[in-house]
């Protein structure tokens, strides 16, 4: 028989909506796929982009060189490369985060309109982040390295990122604010 | 029945320290990525602010190399701190779990919840990795985070988990 817990550890955890839940497994499951497929069409992959650089020789600076734009065409690739393993690594990361994180909200913030908030931003910032890098990668050959970070940084890391970073900072401020509370509560 | 029993959840501290780094980890990534040239040029404002430790002779040549090199091992601790900060919460939260849900000794619980509470202060290590480095020079910033804050606070988790691996293993021997 289990010694009698206190007050703190007998609440059980609460699950987020399903929606939630659905939103950040298919994100772990893009991230597998796009996983596997890096691996399964690498060389196709690698060849479009080639073929879509090269039909764009004034957006990469091609100079008709060979020397000089194999370096040019190797670095984007290496580039579109690390975009597609950064969309691996933060779906995966951002699919747990964003379950462990609404799992939190949900038992924990007492206010219908704060908790609903974070789970909202959670879920809609974490889940599309990561798509930012699928974004990056697949514009690369068309605009060019930086242009292409500098589009999928406003039209996705910024607005969806900073949901997520102010949502975990918002659950921060009210985990706190149930921290002190309780512990100013006389016993 | 094992299957209906309820998930409990870790105390709030755990919780809380969980998800303070969480938040922390996901604003360095944000600091990593849009504020890349700003980082860049303080880290070897510090680097040239503390010439000495880091052995610069005044050569060009041979500074600029010793200057990278500090630079890259604190992106490198910022990088790190980034990832650990990410990963290591979520492992927390469901250790703390498994402590508060299955195991039945509540000193036992409570010395395990500390340990994870501590533990998961073990990112923070890699942004004083990134700071000493700047600071004291690259090896010395190194060996001190390393000594002073990974491996003890890398330890506490390590011997949190292989306790709660022990009282798993001990709670299912006991009879019903």
């Amino acid at each position: 028989m289990s010694a009698p817990r206190a007050d703190v550890m007998t609440e059980a955890w609460r699950v987020p909506p399903v929606s939630v839940l659905l939103a950040a497994v298919a994100l772990i499951a893009c991230a597998e796929v796009g996983g596997a497929s890096m691996v399964q069409w690498k060389p196709e992959v690698t060849r479009w982009a080639r073929d879509t650089m090269l039909a764009r020789p004034a957006v990469h600076g091609l100079v008709g060189v060979r020397d000089v734009d194999e370096q040019i065409l190797d670095e984007a690739l290496t580039r579109l490369d690390g975009g597609l393993r950064l969309f691996h690594l933060h779906a995966e990361g951002m699919g747990t985060v964003i379950i462990v994180t609404t799992m939190v909200a949900t038992t924990l913030v007492a206010s219908d309109t704060l908790r609903r908030a974070i789970v909202v931003l959670l879920t809609v910032g974490g889940a599309v982040y990561p798509f930012g890098y699928l974004l990056w990668s697949a514009l690369i050959p068309f605009a060019g390295v930086t242009p292409a970070k500098r589009i999928a940084e406003w039209v996705v890391w910024i607005p969806f990122g900073s949901a997520a970073i102010a949502a975990t900072w918002l659950l921060v401020w009210a985990l706190g604010t149930r921290l002190v509370t309780r512990r100013r509560q006389p016993t | 029945m094992i299957l209906s029993r309820r998930v409990t959840r870790p105390p709030l501290v755990v919780v809380f320290v969980a998800v303070l780094l969480l938040a922390l980890g996901a604003s360095a990534g944000a600091v990593m990525g849009k504020l890349r040239p700003e980082t860049e040029r303080y880290a070897r404002a510090r680097v040239a602010a503390n010439a000495p430790a880091h052995g610069l002779t005044g050569s060009a040549e041979y500074d600029d190399e010793v200057i990278a090199r500090a630079v890259f091992s604190a992106e490198a601790g910022l990088s790190f701190f980034h990832t650990h900060a990410q990963g290591l919460p979520p492992i927390v939260l469901l250790a703390g779990t498994l402590v508060a849900t299955c195991v039945p000794w509540r000193r036992c619980r409570g010395i395990l919840q500390t340990l994870l509470a501590a533990g998961a202060l073990f990112p923070l290590g890699y942004l004083v990795y990134a700071l000493a480095v700047l600071e004291v020079g690259r090896d010395a910033g190194v060996a001190l985070a390393e000594r002073w804050v990974l491996t003890p606070l890398g330890s506490l988790v390590i011997v949190a988990l292989l306790g709660l691996v022990t009282a798993l293993a001990r709670g299912r021997s006991r009879p019903a």
